[in-house]
């Protein structure tokens, strides 16, 4: 039985599955169902030192960058609508090659165009996030974001961080304003 | 003055509000509100609040029209609790969105959302939710909808909406699916079957009795008692009846193969009256008219309710509902229903024919049995 966590709770990830290296990190949404203006989100992960910035631009895994340099940490591709069961979006990571200096690993959706298209978490239905053992494919936590959202056009669900020797995952569930863009700036990403 | 953008939302400060929509001049703009449960759908047809059904919900929603102006007074109290979400819709007739002027909708306790037509592809808007969040009422502006218009938003919420017709129709008591209702306009059936054998054919009558208070002494009114009954013509030219009245209850393994299974007097017996008819020996059978009259009581047929089912094993179960007026108040006489023989089916026609009695029925029908007043 997965942990079910609530938002700001924390789980050890290691202590969950000893000897764990393999994870999926899976994040999922309801598609809209009414019509309009299409709606399109995309999982990205801020690989983060200590500072809580990312180590590099090219840390910043995301639709256009879909590995981090060491290859830890691997975003498998963009779902465009939302449609289908289960997650919406993986990020496959190697905790065991995820270089020593990465505190932290930040997952966030966003909405694309969420400004333009007048679109927010508003009208965004259960949002979840969850770690996967790839190793007997056991679902490890699970973070349901239940909160009451509004304009927010970004969000981060959680993050994966280091404490001590072990790996937790903590639930954040924090909308952010503005989109994709302020989201990394504020990570450290030097935007073109 | 809260003002809500697309997406955002607010608590609710008092349990009764108004919700005033301001729709712009001359649009053809219809606007609903539909109370929707755990599964985001409605119940039923008296979930949906509009100008055919200004109030649902037992007061909890109701809807005020005046011009351009259409006002949704909420009584949150009164809702039932199994009611999650109520949203609140515009419709337009012809076109999209994006060919009106913006909407503006404002509740009671100060809370504006406007919702903007620009660019709106959609003939159906969802203009705002008012939901239950950890025990507290909120209102969001949803300003999301459907192009396929008040039909594709309907079906979403599960409303049926009789396709193509694009204004809703007064919802009218349904009849289940598995039935065929004969009414007016459809009055005949036909039940083939091959070897032309049916079964035992079942026939219920049954009506509402209504407890009418009895005045200052508190004596109830007597109820109306009504009775099943049939008559019955064979090919051989043979005739009879089946009633209670002169204890005809007939026999169901010999001629007349048709039997009254009991007769309830009091009309508070749940299942009302039965009439069986061997239906294996229909093929002797020529004719059959089933009907109904009034024991005892004023022959006020409306005020029974009353109505006739016909179920044949293997298939749809027919009804005969006696929801029409009586010409005169001593017609206590209803002819309901007439089951014919043709070429081995039975095709049964809706009659619901009022008359004063057995005799006027029976010359009306041409069947030719001699009547003297009887009691059961």
């Amino acid at each position: 039985m997965a942990v079910s966590l609530q938002k700001g709770g924390n789980v050890s990830l290691s202590k969950e599955a000893p000897g764990l290296s393999k994870v999926t990190v899976g994040l999922g949404w309801d598609p809209r169902v009414t019509d309009g203006a299409e709606f399109d989100l995309d999982a990205s992960v801020f690989v983060c030192g200590e500072d809580g910035k990312v180590l590099s631009d090219k840390h910043f895994v995301f639709y256009n960058n879909a590995k981090s340099p060491d290859g830890s940490v691997e975003h498998t591709g963009d779902n465009r609508s939302g449609e289908g069961e289960g997650d919406d979006e993986q990020v496959k990571i190697d905790l065991s090659a995820v270089p020593a200096e990465v505190k932290k690993l930040v997952f966030a959706v966003t909405i694309h165009e969420g400004a333009s298209r007048k679109q927010n978490f508003g009208q965004v239905a259960n949002a979840f996030m969850r770690v996967i053992n790839q190793d007997g494919e056991k679902e490890l936590a699970r973070y349901d974001l239940s909160e009451d959202y509004s304009t927010e056009t970004a969000m981060i669900f959680g993050e994966v961080y280091r404490h001590n020797a072990d790996w937790k995952f903590k639930a954040i569930g924090g909308g952010f304003e503005g989109g994709l863009g302020p989201l990394a700036s504020s990570h450290g990403v030097n935007l073109g | 003055m809260t003002q809500l953008a697309m997406g955002a939302n607010a608590p609710i400060s008092s349990p009764t509000f108004t919700l005033d929509v301001d729709l712009p001049t001359g649009g053809q703009i219809d606007v609903t509100a539909l109370l929707l449960y755990g599964d985001g759908k409605v119940r039923g047809d008296g979930d949906m609040c509009f100008f055919n059904q200004t109030s649902i919900g037992g007061g909890a929603v109701s809807l005020r029209i005046q011009g351009d102006r259409q006002s949704f007074s909420f009584d949150l109290g009164k809702m039932p609790p199994d009611v999650e979400k109520i949203v609140v819709n515009a419709t337009l007739e012809n076109g999209a969105f994006s060919a009106v002027a913006d909407l503006d909708l404002t509740t009671s306790d100060g809370i504006k959302i406007p919702v903007a037509t620009a660019g709106r592809s959609e003939a159906a808007l969802i203009l705002c939710e008012i939901y239950r969040r950890n025990d507290q009422w909120k209102i969001r502006n949803v300003s999301q909808g459907f192009n396929g218009g008040l039909q594709a938003l309907a079906e979403h919420f599960g409303v049926e909406v009789a396709a193509p017709e694009p204004t809703p129709v007064k919802p009218t008591p349904s009849v289940d699916l598995s039935k065929v209702s004969l009414t007016k306009r459809e009055s005949t059936i036909s039940l083939k079957k091959d070897d032309g054998k049916f079964g035992r054919i079942r026939i219920n009558l049954n009506w509402n009795q209504k407890k009418t208070s009895g005045g200052l002494f508190g004596f109830g009114k007597r109820g109306i008692d009504l009775d099943l009954g049939a008559f019955i013509e064979f090919k051989t030219g043979e005739f009879g009846v089946v009633q209670a009245l002169g204890d005809c209850f007939g026999d169901l393994t010999e001629m007349p193969f048709t039997q009254l299974m009991s007769d309830d007097r009091t009309g508070t017996s749940t299942d009302g009256e039965w009439l069986e008819i061997d239906g294996n020996a229909w093929p002797k059978f020529k004719r059959i008219l089933i009907f109904a009259f009034i024991y005892e009581g004023v022959a006020n047929w409306q005020e029974t309710d009353g109505v006739i089912r016909l179920m044949v094993p293997g298939q749809p179960e027919v009804e005969v509902r006696m929801n029409e007026l009586s010409a005169g108040r001593n017609e206590g006489m209803c002819a309901v229903a007439l089951l014919e023989n043709k070429d081995n089916q039975i095709r049964i026609n809706r009659e619901v024919r009022f008359f004063t009695g057995h005799e006027a029925m029976d010359n009306a029908y041409d069947w030719g049995m001699r009547w003297k007043a009887g009691r059961k």
